[in-house]
């Protein structure tokens, strides 16, 4: 059974919507993902300026291409993923990287298939993260982003372990839910 | 596997289910390969205000041009366009600026209205982030044809927070034109591009 809980629309519906112009469906895909672009195209380029132009562009890229998304081929998370890795790609492509000097040694950098791995990885979680109910969240993000310890999250939030633990267990099976297929 | 994160057994009594340990053992194991999302410039926060953008809908291209960079203005903070009852002209489109690497984070938009007559586009030009000037107007806008600055805009200055709306006119066969760019007087280095 499936326990992550369904807020408002699917990003496909979101999609399908933005397609059809409603600018208030692309206000709210927006929302969810300006946070995940933004991160795939700092992965990507590693210049914060350059990614958040690079972010911009893939937003545009998504609102032009929606009516390419066909709802019967996947869901929406796939399609935005590909949409604005292209975007963010092809802006690298506009504007290079600086050549780097030639290195003696093995990089010690992942392949590049093995980054886009992490980078689709790093897309699914973080949205499997945003619908998780809001008492949930912050239970992952202290524990894996901020290093606190189930006591440390206990004292800063002002409630009892147990319910941190109880709490942490909760989302970290949502989250097992939503990211079965991984 | 990246060796970061809280202990799993502080997160999940050793005590509790072993299928299901192994089940939240593997997100576990997820979570520490990913990074936190970066924390969002404000330039990239999302809309918070409802808005409309009044277009003529037979303009197709213009009104893409005009919602995307909608958009792009909400996104960049700058609450162009925002209606008003539909008393003021409509842009035909509307052009976002970026700010170069001379003058990273600022930001910009030119609102192009339908040409009159004689050819002339009126625009209005928002720009955010620029050095204010202390005197005179030290900031034109130009068209460019092959990477040249062609075609003088107008000149305008900068307010003490930075900003600048000010209408211009626009007296060109737009077509014959690329970028429009944003100069500081007597340079030719590009503060602002499309």
């Amino acid at each position: 059974m499936r326990v992550v809980e369904r807020r408002g629309p699917t990003d496909g519906e979101l999609i399908q919507r933005i397609a059809g112009g409603d600018r208030p469906a692309f206000e709210e895909l927006y929302g969810r993902y300006i946070s995940a672009v933004l991160g795939l195209a700092l992965r990507r380029l590693g210049d914060r300026g350059r990614a958040e132009d690079a972010a911009q562009d893939a937003f545009v890229a998504i609102w032009r291409s929606a009516r390419t998304y066909d709802a019967n081929r996947g869901t929406g998370a796939p399609w935005l993923y590909a949409v604005a890795r292209n975007a963010i790609t092809d802006g690298l492509r506009r504007s290079p990287e600086p050549t780097a000097e030639p290195q003696d040694s093995p990089s010690d950098e992942p392949d590049p298939a093995d980054s886009a791995d992490l980078a689709w990885t790093a897309w699914r979680v973080h949205r499997a993260l945003q619908v998780l109910p809001e008492h949930e969240r912050p239970m992952i993000e202290l524990a894996y982003w901020n290093g606190l310890t189930q006591s440390e999250i206990a004292d800063s939030l002002g409630i009892p372990l147990g319910t941190v633990k109880t709490r942490t267990r909760s989302a970290l099976a949502r989250l097992a839910d939503a990211l079965e297929d991984i | 596997m990246v060796t970061r994160g809280p202990d799993f057994d502080d997160l999940v009594d050793p005590e509790f289910n072993e299928l299901a340990r192994e089940r939240l053992r593997r997100v576990h194991e997820l979570l520490v390969t990913v990074e936190p999302l970066p924390e969002l410039p404000s330039k990239l926060a999302p809309p918070r205000v409802p808005y409309s953008v009044r277009l003529a809908p037979q303009r197709r291209r213009g009104a893409l041009l005009a919602l995307a960079a909608a958009f792009g203005i909400l996104a960049l903070g700058l609450g162009l366009l925002l209606g008003d009852g539909g008393q003021s002209p409509r842009p035909d489109r509307v052009i976002v600026l970026k700010g170069t690497k001379q003058a990273r984070g600022t930001t910009g938009s030119i609102a192009l209205f339908d040409a009159d007559a004689a050819g002339n586009w009126p625009l209005e030009i928002t720009v955010n982030g620029l050095v204010p000037s202390a005197k005179g107007r030290p900031y034109q806008l130009w068209l460019m044809k092959r990477g040249k600055l062609a075609a003088f805009c107008g000149s305008f200055r900068a307010e003490a927070d930075g900003s600048t709306v000010v209408p211009m006119n626009a007296p060109y066969k737009l077509r014959e034109y690329g970028a429009w760019v944003v100069v500081r007087k007597g340079s030719k280095v590009p503060l602002l591009t499309t």
